[in-house]
């Protein structure tokens, strides 16, 4: 199913219209997800995304995916309320991003706890500035670096590709 | 265990399990053959030893599936004497590690490595649980299966093919050959490695839990009410 129908929704109104699109038939609860867009030259903050699907018509499924930007280290309003299903994707969301959910409510009483990482885990692991130590702390283990060939030595080289994540000078020599 | 003060008949006994004391599971030998028999004698015993690996496939990837296409008809690896499906890592010789191992999972693999009786061996299937492969990058990944246990064959590719794997367990069976079995020899071989051995690695049988003192009938439970026994 692709995607066609994209709506900016603003931030006050993120339950209101999540809520208003579920009466309308879009009532399939697909997934919800964050996007880091906190380097934005604009309105920086996290993209929260979430895919609805209105399924009464076989092989004629309409979806939406409605995205806002919620500014950082602001809670967002949870939609358990509207959809006990999207507790999951909202624990989730808060473990990989560190992302508040006002309201969260899965039925358990135990709130916003991860879901998916290890007990112990510290840190929010898709978030850009969450860097990957493995860089810092151990060697490159291929023989060759990502998109070399035999004979073409132009490739990117992994140690100069400046993705986020990638740590800068200050973890010292790689 | 045995020594447990429990032993006199009561009232209870009827609903405990019977308390049978583990087998105990030490520095595996093949007794005074293993470390001093002549050659021929040895040939012969690790003749037995490497055409029977009962394997056990800790399948966590994609790597899986060609290890299972590995066991099937047409690459057939029983020809070589591995007998797939052991029925626990307590009944294995031989460990498969096939895909990606996550720091999450890693604790499980450990303890199960540690319930296969010695002498073990492992085989590191794919890129994955050689190094981290593709996702070495990742904070969730661990970069390598050897950084759990000890590994004595790696099997590179990203998934290996099938025959790959049967190159892997060529090797390994040409390890076995020339293995000295004497109990020194294998306590040399696992001391550095063995946190637990496989007597220690198991946890108390299942109880049924307490009644819950909540009202029978409430909502959250989906579990229809039982008597109690």
């Amino acid at each position: 199913m692709k995607v066609t129908d994209v709506r900016e929704v603003p931030f006050a109104d993120w339950v209101a219209t999540v809520r208003e699109l579920r009466d309308e038939g879009y009532a399939y609860f697909d997934w919800l997800t964050a996007v880091d867009q906190t380097d934005a030259a604009e309105d920086a903050g996290f993209d929260l995304v979430c895919h609805l699907v209105d399924t009464r018509v076989p092989r004629a499924l309409r979806s939406v995916l409605l995205r806002t930007r919620a500014p950082e280290g602001r809670p967002v309003p949870s939609l358990t309320g509207v959809f006990r299903g999207a507790a999951w994707h909202e624990r989730e969301t808060h473990e990989m991003f560190g992302i508040g959910f006002d309201g969260f409510d899965d039925g358990s009483g135990l709130g916003l706890r991860p879901l998916l990482l290890p007990d112990g885990f510290e840190g929010t692991p898709l978030r850009k500035s969450f860097v990957l130590a493995a860089r810092a702390s151990k060697a490159w283990p291929g023989a060759k670096e990502p998109g070399e060939g035999h004979d073409s030595a132009r490739a990117p080289g992994r140690r100069r590709v400046q993705a986020p994540g990638v740590p800068g000078p200050e973890w010292g020599p790689r | 265990m045995a020594s447990e003060p429990t032993n006199q008949p009561t009232n209870q006994q009827a609903s405990h399990p019977v308390s049978l004391p583990m087998p105990t599971v030490g520095p595996a030998s093949m007794g005074a053959l293993g470390g001093h028999a002549p050659k021929p004698i040895k040939v012969v015993l690790n003749w037995g030893r490497r055409y029977s690996l009962w394997v056990f496939n800790f399948g966590l990837a994609c790597c899986a599936i060609e290890f299972i296409a590995a066991s099937m008809g047409r690459h057939d690896f029983i020809r070589l004497g591995v007998i797939p499906f052991a029925p626990g890592p307590r009944q294995a010789d031989l460990m498969v590690v096939s895909g990606t191992v996550t720091d999450k999972m890693a604790p499980a693999i450990r303890r199960l490595y540690d319930q296969m009786p010695e002498p073990k061996y492992v085989i590191s299937f794919g890129a994955c649980s050689n190094s981290g492969g593709p996702y070495w990058d990742s904070y969730s990944v661990t970069k390598g299966v050897d950084q759990i246990v000890p590994v004595d064959v790696y099997v590179p590719g990203c998934p290996p093919r099938p025959e790959a794997l049967l190159h892997g367990i060529i090797r390994l069976q040409e390890q076995i050959a020339g293995e000295r079995l004497s109990t020194a020899k294998l306590k040399g071989r696992y001391a550095g490695s063995r946190v637990a051995s496989a007597g220690d690695v198991r946890r108390p049988l299942v109880r049924r839990p307490a009644a819950p003192t909540a009202p029978a009938g409430s909502a959250g439970s989906g579990v229809p009410a039982e008597g109690d026994r």
